[in-house]
């Protein structure tokens, strides 16, 4: 009785430890900021009754699109440490399979996204089963070998129209608003995405996924399913990657390999967490907007695709040298970070 | 039957040159435990070397071998003592070079389309079109003087790392960092140079590919699942093992090419390699399941 007495006092004083340290983290955070933002994206096409704003549009829908994939690719990448070069092959999948049933039965695909995103999720896991089972550089050559499997599969199989693709119906808005379903949906997903990584960081399994990318055989003797936490990350992170790429191939009217089999896209989603800050979740939102800019000025200035791959190369090289933890994680690093960025 | 033992012709004078193409890979990856993304990027900047050559002086693609090599052993001597040397204390180093060397494949791949464009390019020396017959099957000339060159390249490389003092460093920091380092040898100076004959032995089989293939310089990616895949089943860090996966693979793939179509041949080692990483994680001479 005695014992029992003595150890929900230690519980006790731990909670109460536990929720003072918890006190501290919210006066260090800032959750109104998220959520403005978020507020602002959303009455944001209220401008297009004044001007038109669909570059600008165009723009903000782009971005969103790589926070949900870049947030996506955190999970496995950031949390768990399995860095995957492979994900736009769960583009191609969720645009695919969304896009086939658009192109077959007229659901649209902003409908269709959670499944499709499931459907990806679902492949995530099969695969997951077979490639972690290396890890460090072995996994991620897997990865690469993944894209080229799956650009050849995707360009010989015909039902779904080869290399040269399926193309999607545009919907009829008139073209002042026919932005804005995929707007919208990208919009709602990213915040879906970032509010997700959020929960998963400070949930058991996030926890579990940190350990794992410090010392796998630690967190295996400590008692974590490193298998199954590590392959339901991958699940976890192709679903998200799945469910943008459903909603982006009824944007741009057609599914083809070449447009999402592309290894610059899947460089462009851990190029955006190593700048943001991997393993943050401010960081994937941060390395999105910097990435698309820094794309637009690109080709807006220089047009040529090769200098940009040049300039994509460059800027990766020069991150993972000189700044490994990224934004987020250098300024948290030397306690600079604002609190508006503050989002763990 | 005689198709088939042409298939075999065909497919084991190809595997001569996707050996030299991994063998640098194989060096560097054994000495430095850096899994070399951007080799294939390297050995089309090779390609371009010999392309330029024989374009601009009409000289011959294995008469520029050696200049090919020097100045690609050159790049690989600033690549190290810029990018690499500074990485040997970052505490995820290997997983850290794989990231860096992508990123290098990008800047090389983004350098050569903008300086060449993008157009398909090939070197066409006379024997590039030639052939030997033998009976009904014939030898293509080209690819088998490139696997000729290629064979005696990898032969000598063999040589030295077997009988030179220095290839014994090589050899010793190959098996044991540390323990090379406690006997007094130069770890660094063997890296630098084990990394300055890897970047080397692709300039070497840029210009074998030159009259080989068509090359532009997107085709890298292609080679890079390739020649991944002979590096693993060969055992990372093996060079005699790659040098045998390249044969295998490069004759199944010829075999699959023929039976399926040439869409399946490449196929081939992008599925050889996942078999391998599923079934055999450290090869066929691997001896390090713990880095695969």
């Amino acid at each position: 009785m005695m014992s029992v007495q003595n150890t929900s006092d230690i519980l006790q004083q731990r909670r109460a430890y536990n929720e003072s340290l918890a006190a501290a983290a919210d006066t260090v955070r800032a959750p109104w900021f998220p959520l403005t933002v978020l507020a602002v994206l959303l009455a944001f096409p209220a401008l297009q009754f004044v001007g038109n704003y669909n570059y600008v549009l165009h723009l903000l829908l782009y971005t969103a699109c790589y926070v949900v994939m870049a947030s996506g690719w955190n999970i496995l990448g950031g949390f768990a440490g399995y860095i995957s070069l492979g994900h736009n092959v769960f583009f191609a999948v969720g645009g695919y399979f969304a896009g086939m049933i658009f192109a077959r039965y007229g659901i649209s695909t902003i409908a269709l996204a959670p499944l499709a995103g499931l459907a990806a999720g679902a492949l995530g896991y099969l695969i997951g089963l077979i490639t972690l089972r290396v890890r460090g550089p072995s996994f991620i050559i897997s990865s690469l070998a993944l894209v080229m499997i799956f650009r050849i599969l995707f360009e010989n199989w015909d039902f779904v129209g080869g290399a040269a693709g399926v193309s999607l119906k545009a919907n009829d808005l008139p073209v002042q608003w026919a932005k804005l379903p995929y707007y919208y949906a990208f919009v709602v997903m990213a915040a879906f995405a970032v509010w997700a990584s959020y929960r998963i960081r400070h949930s058991k399994f996030g926890l579990g996924l940190r350990a794992i990318s410090k010392d796998e055989i630690k967190s295996e003797s400590a008692g974590i399913d490193t298998r199954f936490y590590k392959v339901l990350a991958f699940a976890i992170s192709a679903f998200f990657v799945g469910m943008a790429g459903a909603v982006w191939g009824e944007y741009l009217t057609y599914i083809r390999p070449n447009i999402f089999l592309v290894i610059l896209i899947s460089v462009n989603m851990v190029l955006m967490c190593i700048l943001g800050g991997k393993g943050t979740i401010a960081g994937p939102v941060i390395g999105a907007i910097l990435i698309v800019a820094f794309n637009e000025f690109f080709v807006a200035t220089l047009g040529a695709s090769e200098i940009n791959i040049l300039a994509t190369g460059l800027i990766m090289m020069l991150a993972l040298m000189f700044f490994p933890l990224g934004i987020v994680g250098t300024l948290a690093k030397h306690r600079k970070l604002p609190r508006v960025l503050n989002w763990d | 039957m005689a198709e088939l033992i042409q298939i075999l012709v065909l497919g084991l004078a190809l595997g001569g040159v996707y050996a030299l193409m991994g063998a640098g890979l194989s060096l560097v990856f054994g000495v430095m435990r850096i899994v070399n993304l951007a080799h294939p990027s390297l050995i089309m900047a090779g390609a371009y070397v010999a392309y330029w050559a024989f374009r601009l002086l009409g000289a011959d693609p294995l008469a520029t071998l050696p200049a090919a090599a020097a100045i690609l052993a050159a790049t690989g001597v600033i690549l190290y003592r810029l990018v690499f040397e500074r990485e040997a204390r970052s505490a995820k180093y290997s997983e850290m070079t794989v990231l860096l060397t992508f990123a290098l494949a990008m800047v090389v791949e983004g350098g050569l389309g903008g300086a060449f464009t993008n157009t398909q390019r090939v070197t066409s020396p006379d024997y590039a079109t030639d052939a030997f017959f033998i009976g009904s099957v014939f030898i293509p000339k080209g690819q088998l003087y490139a696997g000729l060159v290629s064979l005696a390249l990898i032969g000598s490389l063999a040589l030295f790392l077997k009988f030179s003092r220095f290839g014994y460093a090589i050899r010793a920091t190959t098996q044991n960092r540390e323990a090379a380092e406690l006997l007094g040898v130069n770890v660094n100076f063997v890296g630098l140079v084990s990394f300055a004959i890897g970047v080397g032995l692709a300039g070497a089989a840029g210009s074998l590919v030159s009259f080989v293939f068509s090359f532009f310089p997107a085709k890298h990616w292609e080679w890079i699942a390739v020649l991944m895949s002979l590096v693993v089943l060969g055992g990372m860090g093996s060079i005699l093992g790659t040098v045998l996966a390249a044969f295998i693979l490069s004759t199944v793939a010829a075999y699959v090419g023929f039976f399926f179509g040439a869409t399946w041949s490449t196929l081939t080692f992008f599925v050889a390699l996942f078999v391998v990483l599923l079934v055999r994680p450290q090869g066929i001479f691997g001896e390090k399941p713990e880095l695969a």
